[in-house]
């Protein structure tokens, strides 16, 4: 589908001539000759307009009876009036009907100076109201879920929350109950409304209607200040708007940008807010002294820091997490590479790509955008589930297909929750990611040439058969990639999982050689699109965290080990010391058994971070507090591309020092000073470093960022290998027999911020395994039941969860959770599952 | 008078099976259609014989069907029988005696529009007319006037009868087909018309079950035959729903342009022996009410829409001077107000406010100057909702408020005498009249 491309018409408003693209609704176009048109229920992010509240109406000539400009789109020569007589009866007349049953309780209300019936009753009110009649009441507030309330007496009824319910996040929860004056807003049976995107209906609430629980009574408009900055939590980036009181976060809201989020946040980046004022935060340097964590001055701290890692040299290991800056980044391989010649840092989990692969998966000629997912004829969906891997994109998936008939794919191990939205759904084993490509790519091939082709009779089965998968669901799906033949904008969205790990290498020229089969180079609105594992995954790798390349992709003169390699390296005693840059081996890494090891042997442990989680509180020798998402300063890229710029809201408490400054300390007193002084000089010595962000500033990128692919440094890209490859033949998955099949996900609860935020504790989670019923009945488990999940020798504990739509023969249990994590076990292999 | 259509034989006992009906020469029409005459053809005799809907609305249903868009896509026709505006029931009358007819009627009026599916709206009180509808069907079926390919032309139609669940606004046409999707039952904003984007999305032709039973008359008479009944702008005969107080309640069948007097006095009796019509609703519950001065207007469309009410369903409710104009207000009232979706602002808060006015009107407990302000609220009412229901409250209060002011000012001074210290009083409660009047606690 491709984009709307609107032909500009001309109307008069008020008696002024404005152009406007054909087709806008009144009450947006009216805003372009400066006209403001008071709303209660439209907004366009909602969708189609439903003309409910009557607070837009309006006089357009030509038509006897007053239109809701809200529903109307403009037309050539059309003639429109707001101030007449009739429009503003009309408009006084709906508010005093709105306000009749409102308890006008602005005084205690949390939206009072902040909220739009306020603001509409001063401008188009009637000044007074006739009614002296009771008013309606209902019980409030009532929990509507712990994270919202619900007063439903000052509900107008503008039904956009229940839209936001049925159309957007198609949670289908929230419906309207009753009739008439009698409506109320609830859940069909009254079950608490817990969604992954619920709080955005806080934030479409034009009344006080629904209110934040954890922002209830903490602060009035006057007594706070907005600022601008990105989130942390996920690779999608959102951009957000901190509510800061006296150098605290109090709330998060969404700072639309249409190229990012749409203006949407998923609840762990709206409520985690919490976490950066708790009171576990590390807030000091801490050194181990006689086997506990204690405060210490930045002075001993980083001494022994420089001590520990000039000790150690060139086998020191450094692992960069997922909410490390660019600039850190940046100063983190300095301070690698320049500081103690070591080659051995990294920023992904596992496996190393050759730099030419990671040239030609990011490739600017292949890259597709956020709103690409929204326009394109077809999305195939690999491996990533985006509700949990990148929440926002789950969203921004549904409206392509909702809105403008997006034909969506879905290709996974796990079942997906947008598996009812998809026109192909193909499961495939747990881990065969690469043999799913591969068959994919023979399928394709198999199309191309018809029937009867060179390619070898048979060959799409077997490599079905080696995914684990259905050949015929790979055929549909080829098919549907395909189209009738014309040019068809394709955009293939998948996670960096299906590139990790020993066969990551296999699997990116697998993934490469099905882009070029179905992505036209240089084609706008076509591409691939990476949900990495982290939040700047891609900005990591830019500016050189990896073990092969350095900033901007440049060739590395040594080669050092990746994450998996650090890890074994560091337990067996090779390397010596460990830099963890916001990363807990044991909670954010698979492998959970060879980093316990590593964390025990290595002589020191330097890490920065928040809070102390398990591998940091019994193995780190020295921790640097890090700063909040709020506190940070500096860049970040999102994986399509555009860098995106972090500011202060509130002041790092206590002794927090920035992050960059403590890295280039370090790196100084490791005789090699990055000669940054200040926060908008690392960043200014980044954009030098990187080729392709050359001429970049803080300035151009404000505060929507700016998309570096579409720049003219775009060119310095490196070289890249973009097939098509001869392909290996892939390894068989495993068959059961009589085990399953291993599969990990991570859920968006599983958070550090969601154990620790007050107001989200309650959606942290115990490890449960998920497993198709008749694998359940043959092994004795029963829904709700207690399992054993191991293989050789480890093992985790879990509540079975009995799911139909999980592939027979299959086992999900879930990483990155606080106990039981699966991180325990390999991934890809065969468990045993037994009742407890 | 001079001529029944629609009611010609309707007593005939068996007239519902299929049987009897074609012994009366039914299914003749929809024979002739689907043999010999294009879906063109078909909306050219409508459009000619000048057929104005009579659900309400009063719209050309030949025009109606004509804008129905001539793409492949699947098409719907619906049969509005909700019948739930108050004082009509000419369509139960209809369809137990004669669903056949409303069968034929909608499988002419699919053909012309295309569809090929179509659905029967039952309000769920309808319990009698819905079996006897869903037996029709099943007959139809068996002799081939429904289902695939039928009478061999090639033209497939199904027909389902949904039975609702009891709500007024299911009879508004896009509530209706919310409710008929399986949604709650709100109406719809307009445009897109449902003829363009209806059911399913799909462009949808909705009648009601009179016009529909028309059809076959309108092809067995030809169109301009059918439009020499009647006045030139009303056409043809029309079914009347008298009730109230007239000696003889019931439905008749008219020719439109008769003289209201004729049917109230003539055909329904006139009020009881004694006492005289004080006002009468001309087209159901939402029509505004006119006065026994109005007896002599033309029953029709156009006549009585320059006395500023309307046909609307035929359904002529007759109040005599034994009642109260503040009962018959304040009993409309709230049926709308129970009835309101509450999906637009004025409807929504509008009845309900209106509602707490005239309670206090009855009570006592208003002066005349609350008359200005229940007056001006239908005002505010009237043309700014989403769909008519608010107007079908607003327009008949604000009628009688113009109409019957003097009453409603005396009926307020009456009840205050009655009891000066509220109504809370009489019923030996401690109710403060000051805190009722200060509008506190619900």
């Amino acid at each position: 589908m491709p984009r709307p491309n609107p032909d500009t018409i001309a109307f008069t408003i008020d008696g002024l001539e404005v152009n406007a693209p054909a087709g806008m609704m009144l009450a947006d176009a009216a805003k372009l000759g400066d006209v403001e048109i008071p709303v209660f229920c439209y907004e366009p992010k909602l969708g189609a307009p439903v003309g409910a509240c009557r607070m837009c109406l309006v006089e357009i000539e030509g038509i006897p009876k007053l239109q809701t400009a809200c529903s109307t789109p403009v037309r050539d020569g059309m003639a429109v009036t707001t101030q007449t007589a009739r429009v503003k009866e009309a408009q006084e007349a709906v508010l005093e009907f709105l306000l009749i049953n409102h308890p006008l309780d602005c005084p205690v209300c949390d939206k009072g100076g902040e909220c739009p019936l306020q603001d509409i009753t001063f401008g188009w009110g009637p000044g007074r109201s006739r009614f002296i009649e009771p008013k309606r009441h209902f019980v409030k507030p009532l929990a509507l879920s712990p994270l919202i309330a619900i007063d439903r007496e000052r509900c107008i009824l503008c039904y956009r929350c229940v839209r936001f319910s049925q159309e957007i996040s198609e949670d289908y929860q929230l419906v309207l109950q009753e009739r008439g004056a009698e409506s109320f807003v609830s859940t069909f049976d009254g079950h608490p409304y817990v969604a992954p995107f619920s709080g955005n209906i806080v934030e479409l609430c034009p009344v006080g209607a629904l209110t934040s629980q954890p922002y209830r009574f903490r602060a009035r408009p006057w007594d706070i200040e907005g600022s601008g900055s990105v989130c942390l939590g996920c690779p999608t980036q959102c951009n957000v708007e901190y509510t800061v009181r006296d150098e605290r976060v109090l709330r998060v809201l969404s700072r639309q940008h249409d190229g990012v989020d749409d203006g949407w946040l998923c609840d762990r980046g709206r409520f985690g807010y919490q976490s950066f004022h708790a009171d576990q935060r590390v807030t000091h340097p801490l050194m181990r002294v006689d086997g506990e964590l204690v405060p210490v001055g930045w002075e001993r701290a980083l001494d022994e820091a420089a001590a520990a890692l000039m000790a150690a040299g060139a086998q020191t290991g450094a692992i960069a997490g997922g909410t490390t800056t660019n600039e850190e980044g940046w100063l983190l391989q300095e301070l690698m590479r320049g500081g103690l010649s070591s080659p051995n840092l990294d920023s992904r989990q596992g496996g190393m790509l050759p730099r030419a692969l990671h040239a030609a998966l990011h490739a600017p000629s292949l890259q597709a955008t956020v709103p690409d997912l929204e326009f394109a004829h077809a999305v195939l969906v690999i491996d990533c589930e985006p509700v949990d891997d990148a929440p926002i994109l789950d969203l921004r998936i549904r409206k392509g297909v909702r809105r403008n008939g997006v034909q969506l794919a879905i290709a996974s191990s796990r079942p997906s929750s947008l598996d009812a939205n998809a026109q192909v759904v193909a499961r495939y084993a747990p881990g065969a990611g690469e043999a799913f490509c591969v068959a994919l790519n023979a399928a394709l091939a198999e199309s191309d040439a018809g029937p009867g082709s060179a390619g070898r009779h048979g060959i799409v089965e077997e490599l079905a058969d080696a995914a684990g998968a259905d050949a015929a669901e790979i055929r549909t799906l080829a098919e549907l990639l395909r189209g009738d033949g014309d040019v068809r904008d394709v955009v293939i969205l998948y996670a960096e999982r299906l590139t990790q790990g020993m066969r990551g290498e296999h699997a990116a020229r697998a993934l490469l050689n099905v882009a070029g089969r179905v992505i036209p180079a240089d084609y706008d609105g076509a591409g691939l699109l990476e949900v990495p594992a982290g939040t700047n995954g891609r900005g990591l790798r830019e500016v050189g965290v990896l073990p092969n390349a350095g900033p901007g992709l440049e060739p590395s003169t040594l080669i050092g080990l990746d994450t998996a390699a650090i890890g074994a390296s560091a337990a067996a005693g090779a390397i010596r010391a460990l830099y963890l840059l916001h990363v807990d081996p044991l909670r954010d890494l698979p492998a959970r058994r060879t980093w316990r090891g590593a964390l025990r042997r290595a002589d020191a442990v330097i890490a920065h971070a928040d809070f102390l989680s398990e591998g940091l509180w019994e193995h780190a020798t020295i921790v640097f507090p890090a700063e909040s998402h709020a506190e940070k300063e500096g860049t970040i890229t999102h994986p399509d591309g555009r860098v995106q710029r972090l500011r202060p809201a509130i002041a790092r408490p206590d002794a927090v020092r920035a992050e960059w400054n403590v890295l280039a300390d370090l790196s100084a007193r490791l005789d090699h000073d990055p000669q940054v002084l200040s926060g908008p000089m690392a960043s200014a010595r980044l954009f030098e470093a990187v080729p392709f962000y050359a001429g970049l500033t803080l300035d151009e990128l404000g505060g929507r960022g700016v998309r570096w692919p579409a720049r003219p440094g775009a060119a310095s890209w490196p070289a890249a290998d973009m097939g098509p490859f001869g392909l290996e033949v892939p390894p068989h998955a495993p068959t059961p027999n009589g085990s399953l099949r291993l599969g990990t996900f991570r859920s968006i609860w599983a958070a550090h911020e969601v154990e620790i935020a007050p107001a989200l504790k309650f959606l942290r989670h115990a490890q449960r395994a998920e497993l198709h019923p008749s694998d359940a009945e043959r092994l004795g488990i029963a829904h709700g039941g207690r399992v054993t999940v191991g293989a050789h020798g480890s093992q985790i504990s879990a509540t079975a969860v009995l799911r139909s739509s999980v592939p027979e023969g299959s086992v999900f249990v879930e990483q990155g959770i606080a106990e039981d994590s699966a991180a325990e076990l390999d991934d890809g292999g065969l468990v045993e599952v037994t009742p407890q | 008078m001079t001529q029944t259509i629609l009611f010609s034989g309707i007593d005939e006992p068996g007239l519902n099976t299929i049987d009897v009906y074609r012994r009366r020469g039914g299914y003749e029409s929809l024979r002739r259609v689907l043999t010999q005459m294009t879906p063109e053809q078909v909306t050219d005799e409508l459009i000619a014989s000048g057929l104005r809907g009579r659900g309400g609305a009063g719209f050309p249903s030949g025009k109606k069907i004509s804008f129905i868009p001539k793409v492949n896509v699947d098409k719907y026709l619906v049969c509005n029988a909700d019948e739930s505006e108050p004082g009509t029931f000419k369509d139960r009358e209809l369809m137990q005696k004669s669903p056949h007819m409303l069968i034929e009627g909608i499988v002419i009026g699919a053909f012309a529009a295309g569809a090929n599916r179509s659905f029967i709206y039952i309000r769920g009180e309808y319990v009698e007319q819905a079996d006897i509808i869903d037996a029709a069907i099943l007959e139809a079926q068996d002799a081939g006037f429904l289902g695939e390919d039928i009478l061999g032309s090639g033209f497939d139609l199904s027909l389902v009868l949904h039975r609702g669940a009891g709500a007024y606004i299911c009879g508004e046409e896009t509530g209706l087909l919310d409710s008929l999707e399986g949604k709650r039952g709100n109406p719809r904003l307009k445009p897109p018309f449902p003829a363009n984007q209806g059911l399913y999305q799909g462009p949808t032709v909705i009648n009601n079950v009179e016009t529909l039973a028309t059809m076959p008359h309108i092809i067995r008479m030809g169109g301009a035959e059918y439009a020499k009944i009647g006045t030139e702008s009303s056409t043809g005969t029309k079914l009347v729903s008298v009730s109230g107080n007239v000696r003889r309640p019931g439905n008749y069948e008219i020719e439109l342009g008769v003289s209201s007097r004729e049917i109230i006095y003539g055909l329904a009796g006139g009020p009881p022996p004694g006492r005289d019509v004080k006002f009468w609703f001309p087209g159901g519950s939402s029509s505004p009410v006119l006065t026994k001065d109005d007896l002599d207007l033309a029953y029709d469309f156009n006549t009585l829409a320059q006395a500023k009410s309307m046909l609307g369903s035929g359904a002529i409710i007759v109040v005599d001077d034994s009642n109260a104009v503040v009962d018959v207000a304040l009993k409309l009232a709230k049926f709308y107000k129970h009835e309101s979706c509450g999906k637009c602002t004025p409807c929504r808060e509008g009845t309900r406010w209106t509602v707490s006015m005239l309670e206090r009107v009855d009570s006592g407990l208003a002066t005349p100057m609350d008359l200005d302000i229940m007056a001006s609220v239908q005002e505010q009412i009237m043309g700014n909702c989403l769909c008519v229901l608010g107007d079908a409250m607003a327009m008949p209060v604000a009628s009688m408020i113009t109409k019957f002011r003097d009453e409603f000012e005396g009926h307020i001074e009456a009840a205050r005498a009655r009891n000066p210290w509220g109504p809370g009083a009489v019923a030996g409660g401690d109710a403060d009249p000051v805190l009722i009047q200060g509008a506190v606690g619900a």
